[in-house]
């Protein structure tokens, strides 16, 4: 077991040094310039050129690899190229946003999804399964900008219940959460028609098993049966697909908190993304790439302890 | 006579209580800007309108425009008590104020008191390239400090003081900053720590969300009334403008559209909105050198089809007004419509004319030209606009959009055959420089800025009117640099956009809103919030 | 099964002929779009502007007078266009190299498997803008950025049919007596994995139409004045509170025709995967 782990982990080094270099790469590929980006317009070519070269731009790319790379060894993702605030501080300030919108996200999805799951599985082919069904199919198409300007529309222009956008300090817990309802919720019914649909699936299969089948057979009450064979059997499959789609929600995460203009860590993509500041997307991406290696990690290593025949793989 | 004189006097004292001004509890301003996050705080790298803002509040110049007004004739003291000038108009003596001090900084807990040192590193550093943007307004010129309260600073040629104290008021390279907060700390961390003289100081920067300026009670001009201005960075105008509704802000960024404004106005929560100047000037800039706009006829074929009237409907008559040449009229050299008129040169909608020039030019049925433009709303809603009209006369514009820095870069490697450019430029020179002079041109310019149109034929103009101490000689020069360029239709000047704001009643900004050099509606030592009906 | 009974149970299935049925609709709008739309989507009217639904414009107009009716028709010839060739051009590159990776092994596996390891480690979205801000915005761009997005997914489905195939014992018999590798190809393995292939396809044509309209939403997309779904809901939402029907019709139309794909993918996994059967 321990042999596998180690095996496993070591296997997500070259992985992660290749996804730096496409990183890396990618981002100086892209046309624009971070110089004309800070100058602004009135800016002379004199001013720019002489800003790239206090950027470092000028250098040869292997060297600002290299000091990219020796940044990172150190744990010093460098500042950005535009306000000269250290890029952990940047990731820092807002990353917290980013994990309480994707958690809250979570914790709906899985609150409300699971028990909605195996309502619709028990109800099959009625009208609730129906119901069910369609409000997940609905929830896994609408694109998250889309159902939050639907609920901004509904709950902070028509209403005026919820603020619009921006996010509540953290020192103030009832105002961060008065901001965080709209977004979260976004983010949370989306991930709630995942986990309906998940765990309807999980508990169709698992209540055609046999061992299922044995317990009703054996005149169990139906409650029983469903909640100490069937659901907790049906949960480690629902657990890890929560992991994987955690990797599709990322998408769903930043396009909530660009139309909410929350501060956040895909906003922050975004922004560094509009104004060529390398140094800033450079390490932005590759902490999203780490949190997808490290999920894919997680999830690799708990089907191994869930089911011990992956180990020999 | 005695009852008389009471009613007097009671009048007066009931007066006094219903116009004195009542101030809110809380002196905390929340302003929202259109944008993301902030750029630089550094003052000599500031050029976008939520930066310049923030700035304005944090420093000073040797020198300021009155607030609200951005006319040079009203610039007054502002670091610099007084000033003079030898009357071979190279040489400029400055006497610093005593007792300015700057804000805290790590080290510094009280500041420290400015003096000349400071001043000669901060205009040192406006021209150093490495350290500025705005280093091309500072060539040839050199800084001394005389003593700790005296600077001299010596041209290479005779300025105007219509050009020269612009460059040392509280704009762009001309804000003050601490010497030993720069020398101590370095250059980036400068960049989002900014120190200077200013009415508020800066406490606190959250990426991508605000920016905390607190009063500064050692203000040389006494201390602010408002005790905190919260700067919020907001991109989405729904939202400012729900905030504000809400009364979560007091100061927010508009859209730069008429229909808005009204919009605004109409709302039931009592909201003002503020149409103030300069404005930014919309010019359609040709590339003389790509075919067909090689031809003079085809340039001026395009100025006809294009309908400045139409446009200003579709964007505005209250926020907009027409430009008639490349400087705007209420800058001195700008012409009016008369003088352009009275040349020939006001190319009004003629789509006739235009569909004859271009079948003289070779081209009876039109042609397509390709164009580079930003996403920016103000830039793209007129260029779509103009799209549409040129359809007009058989001439296709193909957009290419591309986001905002990238935009920047790919015109000034000359690749569009058309340029959109919103902008503001402190006065004549510098809009005719940087637009219409030969060295200016992009790519193959000696110092190529945004000379788009690789134009040459004004520089001598331009040049004369440079070193022209008479404000007369001055301005005839510059006018006859604008009817060159109209003549060989270099570029077609659409309006000047004015900015848009909507505010609080509450918000009392104590001066008025002419023109903010500064590009936002100002907030100074003064502005308060009144306390609400 | 044989593909008689595959059919009947497909049309048996109603959410799959709902899905069918409106994504057909979907497409027949795109095609017809200049003939069925009321109005020239490009033509402005400066005089018209904002005006809220009503007879003359059912979605009410824009900012620059321009009906949002006939632009939400236009806007799905670029949804469509966008979602079936992007998937296309995914799953051309990405059956190719999964097979090629799953046939040929050694060291050709290694590269390309670890390079779709590498590619996959990207959220899609994520991807998508860094690919999109390389290439620049434009209609070709969009569709080759989302291909690129596609590519791995597939190569890695398809990588896993074609090891299993190659497992089995008359390919080994082939491979002895000497066929040529296209011919095990072309033979064996890829009508083996074209079911998988198709069922995946017309699932992510609804994923590929969401980061079409994401990316287009963002300004990286389909440059206007072309009207797509997100670009026009991103012009929209600075009229959120005073039209907001620049935003809520196309985003409609955005919701319908990703459900209708889903519904119809849906459907033919419930089919090819039996124990999943819905009804």
């Amino acid at each position: 077991m321990i042999a596998y782990v180690v095996r496993r982990v070591a296997l997500t080094v070259p992985i992660l040094l290749a996804v730096l270099t496409l990183v890396f790469l990618l981002v100086r590929v892209a046309p624009g310039d971070p110089a004309v980006a800070a100058l602004g317009d009135l800016a002379s070519r004199e001013a720019v050129e002489a800003l790239r070269v206090r950027m470092g731009l000028d250098q040869p790319l292997w060297r600002q690899y290299v000091q990219f790379l020796a940044g990172l060894g150190r744990g010093d993702l460098g500042r950005s190229l535009i306000t000269g605030v250290p890029v952990a501080q940047q990731v820092g300030s807002v990353l917290p946003h980013t994990l309480q919108l994707t958690f809250a996200g979570v914790l709906i999805g899985i609150v409300f999804g699971a028990p909605l799951g195996v309502l619709t599985a028990l109800h099959r082919n009625r009208l609730l399964d129906y119901l069910g069904r369609t409000f997940s199919l609905a929830g896994l198409s609408v694109p998250a900008f889309y159902l939050g300007i639907l609920l901004m529309l509904l709950f902070s222009i028509q209403l005026r219940w919820f603020p619009v956008v921006g996010a509540g300090d953290f020192a103030d817990p009832l105002e961060n959460l008065y901001y965080l309802v709209l977004p979260a919720l976004t983010l949370g019914l989306i991930m709630t028609a995942y986990v309906t649909r998940m765990t309807r699936s999980a508990m169709l299969n698992i209540l055609g098993e046999d061992y299922v089948r044995t317990a009703r057979s054996k005149g169990l009450v139906e409650r029983r049966v469903i909640y100490t064979h069937a659901f907790r059997n049906a949960l480690i499959p629902i657990i890890s697909v929560v992991g994987i789609h955690a990797i599709e929600l990322i998408g769903s995460a930043v396009m909530t908190e660009i139309v909410f203009s929350r501060p956040g860590l895909g906003r922050l993509l975004v922004g560094a993304m509009m104004r060529r500041d390398y140094i800033a997307l450079q390490s932005i991406m590759v902490i999203y790439a780490g949190f997808v290696v490290l999920l894919n990690l997680v999830t690799d290593l708990s089907y191994g302890f869930i089911d011990p025949r992956i180990r020999y793989e | 006579m005695k009852t008389v004189l009471s009613l007097f006097c009671t009048v007066l004292l009931v007066g006094s209580i219903a116009w004195g001004v009542e101030l809110a509890e809380r002196q905390l301003l929340r302003i929202a800007f259109d944008a993301g996050d902030l750029s630089t705080l550094d003052p000599h790298f500031a050029a976008a309108t939520m930066d310049r803002g923030v700035v304005d509040m944090i420093y000073n110049g040797l020198v300021r425009y009155r607030p609200g007004n951005i006319d040079p004739e009203y610039i007054e003291p502002d670091l610099a008590e007084r000033w003079t000038v030898s009357e071979d108009g190279l040489t400029w003596m400055f006497y610093l104020r005593e007792g300015v001090y700057f804000h805290p900084f790590p080290g510094y807990p009280d500041g420290y008191e400015l003096t000349a040192d400071d001043v000669v590193y901060s205009l040192e550093k406006a021209a150093d390239p490495q350290r500025s943007g705005y280093s091309g307004m500072y060539g040839g010129m050199s800084f001394e400090a005389l003593d700790e309260y005296t600077v001299r600073i010596t041209l290479a040629e005779p300025e105007s003081p219509l050009l020269f104290l612009p460059k040392v008021a509280d704009y762009s390279g001309g804000f003050i900053v601490s010497k030993r907060a720069l020398e101590e700390n370095g250059l980036d961390w400068f960049r989002s720590n900014p120190v200077g003289t200013g009415p508020f100081a800066f406490a606190e920067y959250r990426p991508m969300d605000r920016v905390v300026l607190v009063r500064n009670e050692r203000y040389f001009r006494g201390a602010p009334v408002l005790e905190q201005v919260e700067i919020r960075y907001m991109p989405d105008l729904s939202a400012r403008e729900l905030g504000l509704r809400r009364g979560e802000l007091h100061l927010i960024e508009g859209l730069r559209e008429q229909p808005w404004v009204e919009k605004v106005e109409g709302l039931p929560e009592d909201l003002a909105v503020d149409v103030f100047g300069p404005g930014e000037t919309h010019v359609v800039h040709f590339n003389t050198r790509v075919p067909p706009l090689d031809d003079v006829r085809v340039r001026q074929a395009l100025a006809y089809a294009i309908s400045r009237e139409e446009l200003m409907v579709f964007i505005g008559e209250r926020v907009t007004q027409p430009l008639y040449s490349p400087v705007p009229e209420f800058l001195a050299g700008g012409l009016t419509r008369e003088q352009a008129e009275a040349r020939g040169l006001l190319y009004e909608v003629d789509r006739d004319k235009a569909r004859a020039l271009l079948a003289e030019a070779g081209y009876p049925d039109g042609f397509g030209v390709d164009v580079i433009i930003t996403e920016m709303a103000s830039y793209l809603s007129p260029t779509q606009a103009i799209q549409a009209q040129l359809t007009h006369v058989g001439i296709a514009k193909d957009l290419r959009v591309v986001e905002h820095s990238t935009f920047h870069s790919l015109i000034r490697d000359d690749l569009s055959a058309m340029v959109h450019y919103e902008c503001w430029r402190p006065n004549a020179d510098v809009f005719l420089t940087h637009f219409y002079h030969s060295a200016s041109r992009v790519v193959y310019g000696e110092r190529p800025i945004t000379n788009f149109s690789h134009f040459y034929q004004a520089d001598y103009p331009i040049e004369r009117a440079r070193v022209a101490l008479d404000p007369e000689e001055q301005t005839g020069w510059w006018k006859e640099a604008q009817f060159r360029i109209l003549e060989d239709m270099a570029a077609y000047p659409l309006y000047i956009l004015g900015f848009v704001y909507a505010r609080q009643p509450e918000l009392d900004y104590v001066h008025d809103l002419v023109a903010i050099a500064a590009l936002y509606p100002q907030i100074t030592e003064k502005t308060r919030i009144l306390a609400g009906s | 099964m044989n593909t008689r009974q595959l059919w009947r149970t497909f049309w048996r299935n109603k959410t799959a002929v709902a899905g069918v049925i409106v994504a057909l609709g979907v497409v027949f709008m795109a095609l017809l779009a200049p003939v069925i739309s009321p109005y020239d989507p490009l033509q402005q009217n400066v005089y018209y502007r904002l005006t809220g639904p009503e007879r003359a414009h059912l979605f009410g107009t824009d900012v620059y007078g321009r009906d949002v009716l006939s632009r939400v028709i236009h806007g799905a010839r670029v949804s469509l266009l966008v979602g079936v060739t992007s998937v296309l051009i995914g799953m051309g590159a990405g059956t190719l190299l999964g097979m090629t990776a799953g046939l040929l092994r050694g060291k050709v596996e290694t590269g390309i498997m670890r390079a779709v390891d590498v590619v996959m480690c990207f959220p899609d979205l994520i991807l998508g803008i860094m690919v999109m801000a390389v290439l620049g915005s434009g209609l070709d761009k969009l569709i080759i950025t989302i291909g690129v997005v596609m590519t791995p997914r597939f190569a890695r489905m398809v990588y896993g049919t074609t090891l299993s195939i190659t497992e089995q014992d008359y390919i080994d018999a082939a491979r002895s007596i000497g066929a040529p590798v296209w011919r095990l190809l072309m033979r064996h393995v890829l009508p083996n994995c074209l079911g998988g292939v198709l069922v995946m396809a017309s699932l992510w044509t609804g994923a590929a139409i969401r980061i079409e309209a994401n990316l287009s939403f963002i300004g990286m997309g389909v440059a206007p004045p072309t009207a797509t779904w997100g670009n026009m809901i991103r012009a929209g939402i600075d009229h959120l509170t005073n039209a907001p029907w620049l935003s809520v019709f196309p985003g409609l139309a955005i919701l319908i025709t990703i459900l209708a794909f889903n519904m119809l993918g849906d459907g033919i996994r419930d089919v090819t995967d039996p124990r999943l059967r819905g009804g």
